[in-house]
């Protein structure tokens, strides 16, 4: 690739190098002087040629009238040598020598240098639509992706909810077990807050009847020691118990 | 215990019948067992295995000498040297009931406040034996704690005519 590149800017060089030889070719403004002064002679001037010019402008400078008179027709006749070109045309052998190197230059760059530049174009249009394609097929992916997580979000969306809404149920649930079971150990208390309110009082009632059945009991004792202490109580209570079991009582 | 008692009855029983005073014998022993109830001291001496057992005799046979016959001291002496003077009222219970079969009776164990006078242990046989219907023999017994009236036991049969047992009865009535 790099060599053809090369090559092709080689082949354009040598082009422009080629037109300007040949342009150089034509007579220019130089020549025409050189020539001019390569032949001059001027009256009452020594010499010809450049030996005549330098001559001629050395008597001028010094004041010579005549001198300064040649040297003026001089430079009108070397003003001669410079024609002013065409603003539209260019000379017609410039046309055809440029015309040429140009037709040569494209056919050079045609044949050399546009098919690398065409291959160069075409690989990056393919890389560039590659990197387009790629992108694209990125960016599916990345939508794709994309769409993954926001499905995977709302599944997660979905069993956050569905564990909240189980934990509020197993809450409402908890809630309710807990405040029926306050309220069975509440009635519990309840019930057995009475039954010892109610044992309390029957066992009031049971000391009550016994301190009540031991004073009488007691009382009852003393009166029946104080008459056992009688001789004839006590010989009644086992005639008494005789006669009873005599007559099959005991 | 009730056999190893039965077993001292019928030796003291044997012993006395060789001597031919079985029915002294059985009554002396009656009440040597219950005086030896109202003797705490008494009792726990003779109960004493670290006092020798010639000692403990020699108590028994102090105590009894002229008292009773020289079988019946000599029965006792027996059962409190063998270390059994805490058995000593049911070997007499056993004694006393072996000697009434012997005599084709009952024995009634008669506990009163006061002790009974003689008409009316006969009238008190007597009203035993027709409730019964065979004859007894009564064996009184004078136990305060009965308080007033009489508490007779014969054989497993309690006829509680006392004082305390109205007393109990009325307690549980309340």
């Amino acid at each position: 690739m790099m060599r053809r590149l090369w090559a092709a800017v080689a082949v354009v060089v040598a082009a422009v190098a080629l037109s300007a030889s040949v342009a150089n070719a034509a007579e220019s403004v130089g020549s025409c002087i050189l020539d001019e002064i390569a032949v001059a002679e001027f009256e009452g001037i020594e010499g010809q040629g450049f030996t005549a010019a330098k001559n001629l402008k050395t008597q001028a400078a010094a004041g010579d009238k005549h001198a300064e008179d040649l040297k003026e027709a001089f430079g009108d006749d070397l003003e001669g040598c410079i024609e002013a070109p065409n603003p539209i045309f260019p000379e017609r052998t410039e046309i055809i020598w440029g015309g040429l190197a140009f037709v040569i230059l494209l056919a050079l760059m045609y044949w050399k240098l546009f098919p690398p530049v065409k291959n160069l174009m075409e690989q990056r249009t393919q890389r560039i639509q590659d990197a387009i394609d790629d992108a694209d097929r990125q960016r599916a992916e990345a939508a794709e992706v994309k769409a993954g997580y926001e499905a995977e979000l709302a599944d997660a969306k979905a069993e956050a909810a569905r564990i909240v809404d189980e934990a509020r149920e197993q809450a409402a649930t908890v809630r309710a077990d807990l405040q029926a079971r306050a309220e069975a150990d509440i009635a519990e208390m309840r019930e057995r807050a009475a039954a010892d309110v109610e044992a309390s009082k029957r066992q009031a009632i049971a000391d009550l009847q016994s301190e009540v059945s031991d004073i009488a009991l007691g009382a009852a004792e003393a009166v029946i020691g104080r008459s056992l202490e009688d001789p004839e109580m006590q010989r009644r209570l086992v005639d008494d118990y005789i006669a009873r079991v005599g007559a099959g009582q005991g | 215990m009730a056999e190893r008692s039965a077993g001292y009855a019928d030796a003291v029983a044997a012993v006395a019948r060789a001597e031919g005073n079985l029915d002294l014998v059985s009554d002396e022993l009656f009440r040597v067992a219950r005086a030896l109830e109202g003797a705490d001291d008494l009792r726990m001496a003779l109960s004493d295995r670290q006092i020798p057992a010639a000692r403990r005799q020699q108590i028994v046979e102090d105590l009894l000498g002229g008292h009773a016959c020289d079988t019946t001291t000599a029965m006792v002496s027996m059962i409190v040297a063998a270390g059994r003077s805490s058995d000593l009222a049911g070997i007499a219970q056993e004694a006393v009931e072996i000697n009434a079969r012997d005599r084709g009776r009952s024995v009634a164990e008669v506990r009163s406040a006061v002790a009974l006078t003689d008409e009316q242990a006969e009238r008190l046989a007597a009203a035993l034996s027709a409730a019964t219907g065979h004859r007894v023999d009564i064996k009184a017994i004078v136990d305060p704690s009965v308080m007033g009236g009489v508490v007779s036991t014969i054989g497993d049969e309690v006829i509680d005519g006392s004082v305390r047992h109205r007393l109990s009865q009325l307690r549980d009535t309340f």
